[in-house]
């Protein structure tokens, strides 16, 4: 850390703020109240049935305060972001982001800016006409040691973010040839994918992106249904009737059902394109330097940058409907240790999403961030069928054939057909899985391949390995078969069932490589 | 520490076959403390023994009346509760010996389990910190717990139990004292 000048060489006014605090630009007071109005709405969602019924029971809505109580919530919000404005203060000097906020309780962060791990910049809908972002630092710990810098100009983040990713790549170079350079690759930034709508489109329908949506309007369910409800009713269609009395026959029952179903679908699957249009419209993926940026966001637009080096494992998801498009969705997946929240996952640099690319784009894409990779065209070994007979022999079939027995015993003979039909459907799948399951390595590289209907690629670099484990059971050991674990900080990976020497060798190698290389994994 | 890898300042760069690597399978592993087993029994014994005790006193008190339901589930209750004690009991009286770990130049080796075997490898490099952690118990018997915080997050965290203390605290001074856990 200590190979880099205290002061930077090129253009030092750039980043620096110097000694004293500063505050926000005015408009992040929308930001604030923004926020404080959607963490108020969280908080709401759980109090709501409470209020609900005092409000019945004390009979609030003819009470004469209801309407100031109201205005005052509403004063109290916008006055709010007002306060957290005038609370907030941040410096940037020494590379160095330091952050004092918080109303009641104070926070002070200092953030060196070695410790930063990815930095993402958003742009909400109304910072765009005056070119303003919001800048998020993420550290390699827990997500509550994260800092926003609220309100800053467009430029500064995007100055600020080259300068902190520069500290990495720059700190064996020598720092006034380093900030040339990076101001040179800055200028031909590289653009590797780009998303059409058409692309999206195709994203939405083959992945459920309705929670985007839904998820929003959670508190409007009941509402909605009450109103659809009445809608059908006032056309003549008495659901409950229909279902409850049986006046209609089976089929049309059925019938109807199976249009509602459709209709839904159609409605879900629309909704979707919705959510993958809503984050990923202007979906651009680049690379500068030794760093990916991603772009994306219809309203919020979103800036997310990770280093090459920080990538653990790529996977290359492929659901049935993929599989029949041939599209793909690449993942660039890395240390997650610190990330909580599966919700964010479609916007957090810790998976890095490029979302339904063709296989040809995989490819490059794969070649690019690990020269050499042979993801497709590798041979992979199949697990042992020890895996299936495992699975079908002590998982599926007994407790089945028990069941069967029981219910035959009883005469209950529509549960035994149920039954059976049930464990043939999930021998086939697991088939499938075992089938699907397979692995592979090469000098630098292992891939292991899997899934049931879908199908999932996943390969990672040898020396990046965290822990390995070999696990058998009794049965195992005297079938000399063995699972391997390995753990990556981008979460675990599992060959079940391979050869027993072949677990070990493979185990053997990986820590030596890994121990042998010394090299970082980040 | 059969470990033959050996750092050289030269660059060399011989082959490697595969049959030449270090294998994590031949190794001389150690025992934990002894009185890992023996607090683990008592433990057992002394929780069981205690829930039985609660449940019959429950059962036959004469102060407050019964409920029916919960004076036909009695008998249950204690076959359950002496079950479950039974196999614990026996699951850690063969299990705990099983534990072994062993320390080799480069990683720490954990061997465990008594129908489902694993072998976890750590390697020292990738260790992000370590913890000692010693409860109560641990501290009356003179043991400590070894942990070892990798990247992959806190649910694959290596843990070897029941160590004697001065043993855990003289691994931990190894593992801190290796040269590359700084070499991120």
């Amino acid at each position: 850390m200590d190979t880099v000048p205290d002061k930077p060489t090129v253009s030092p006014g750039d980043i620096e703020t110097g000694e004293h605090w500063q505050r926000l630009s005015p408009i992040s007071i929308l930001y604030f109240t923004a926020s404080n109005i959607k963490k108020l709405a969280q908080f709401l969602i759980y109090v709501v049935p409470a209020v609900a019924v005092t409000a019945n029971v004390l009979d609030l809505r003819d009470s004469p305060y209801a309407i100031p109580i109201g205005l005052a919530l509403l004063f109290t919000l916008s006055a709010s972001g007002v306060v957290s404005y005038f609370f907030y203060h941040f410096r940037v000097r020494d590379q160095h982001v330091e952050v004092k906020d918080g109303v009641f309780s104070r926070r002070h962060m200092n953030l060196p800016f070695w410790r930063i791990q990815n930095v993402k910049i958003e742009q909400p809908i109304y910072y765009r006409p005056m070119q303003f972002a919001l800048v998020v630092l993420d550290t390699a710990g827990s997500a509550k040691e994260e800092a926003k810098i609220v309100a800053v100009p467009f430029a500064y983040a995007q100055a600020l973010r080259k300068r902190i990713l520069a500290y990495h790549a720059g700190e064996k170079v020598e720092s006034a040839a380093q900030d040339d350079d990076n101001n040179a690759i800055a200028e031909d930034e590289e653009v590797l994918n780009r998303r059409s709508v058409r692309d999206l489109i195709i994203h939405g329908i083959t992945n459920n992106r309705v929670w985007i949506i839904l998820g929003a309007a959670a508190p409007f369910y009941d509402t909605v249904s009450d109103y659809a409800f009445s809608w059908l009713n006032a056309r003549g269609l008495n659901l409950e009737q229909l279902v409850g009395e049986q006046s209609a026959a089976w089929w049309q029952v059925g019938l109807y059902t199976l249009t509602f179903l459709m209709l839904i679908m159609a409605l879900l699957a629309l909704l979707s394109v919705g959510g993958a249009l809503l984050t990923f419209y202007g979906y651009t993926l680049s690379r500068q330097g030794d760093r990916y940026i991603r772009r994306s966001g219809l309203l919020n637009k979103q800036e997310v940058s990770m280093r090459e080096s920080r990538i653990q494992v790529i996977t290359a998801k492929q659901d049935w409907l993929d599989n029949i498009l041939g599209r793909v969705n690449l993942y660039f997946e890395q240390n997650t240790s610190g990330s909580q929240q599966q919700q964010a996952e479609l916007m957090s640099p810790n998976k890095l999403l490029v979302p339904s690319v063709t296989l040809q784009e995989t490819q490059a894409l794969v070649k690019e961030a690990m020269p050499g990779c042979r993801l497709y065209d590798t041979h992979y070994k199949p697990v042992t069928l020890r895996f299936l007979w495992h699975w079908l022999g002590v998982w599926i079939w007994p407790p089945a054939l028990i069941l069967i027995a029981i219910n035959s015993y009883n005469q209950v003979w529509d549960l035994v057909v149920v039954i059976g039909l049930l464990a043939v459907l999930l021998s086939l799948i697991m088939v499938l899985r075992w089938w699907r399951w397979g692995y592979s390595a090469d000098d630098d590289y292992v891939y292991v391949r899997s899934g049931r209907i879908g199908l999932d690629y996943q390969c990672f670099e040898k020396y990046k390995v965290q822990q390995v484990k070999v696990s058998q059971s009794l049965l195992m050991k005297r079938r000399k078969v063995a699972s391997l674990n390995v753990l990556l900080a981008s979460g675990n990976i599992t060959i079940p069932y391979l050869p027993e020497d072949e677990a070990w060798t493979l185990a053997n190698e990986l820590l030596y490589v890994a121990e042998k290389s010394r090299r970082s994994w980040m | 520490m059969t470990d033959a890898q050996t750092e050289t300042p030269a660059f060399t760069n011989a082959p490697v076959t595969t049959d030449a690597l270090p294998d994590a399978r031949q190794l001389e592993t150690n025992p934990l403390s002894p009185k890992y087993r023996t607090l683990n029994l008592a433990i057992v014994t002394v929780v069981f023994s205690v829930l039985c005790i609660v449940a019959t006193i429950v059962r036959f008190q004469q102060f407050v009346p019964v409920a029916d339901g919960l004076e036909k589930a009695y008998p249950f209750v204690m076959v359950v509760l002496v079950f479950l004690g039974t196999t614990s009991f026996l699951y850690h009286l063969f299990a705990d010996p099983l534990i072994r770990f062993a320390v080799r130049e480069q990683d720490l080796i954990l061997q465990k389990g008594l129908i489902f075997r694993a072998v976890v490898c750590q390697p020292i490099l990738r260790v992000q910190h370590i913890e000692l952690k010693r409860g109560p118990l641990d501290r009356m018997a003179g043991m400590a717990k070894l942990q070892v915080y990798s990247a992959g997050g806190s649910a694959h965290t290596f843990e070897i139990p029941g160590l004697p203390v001065e043993r855990a605290r003289q691994l931990r001074q190894f593992i801190l004292d290796h040269k590359d856990l700084d070499a991120r």
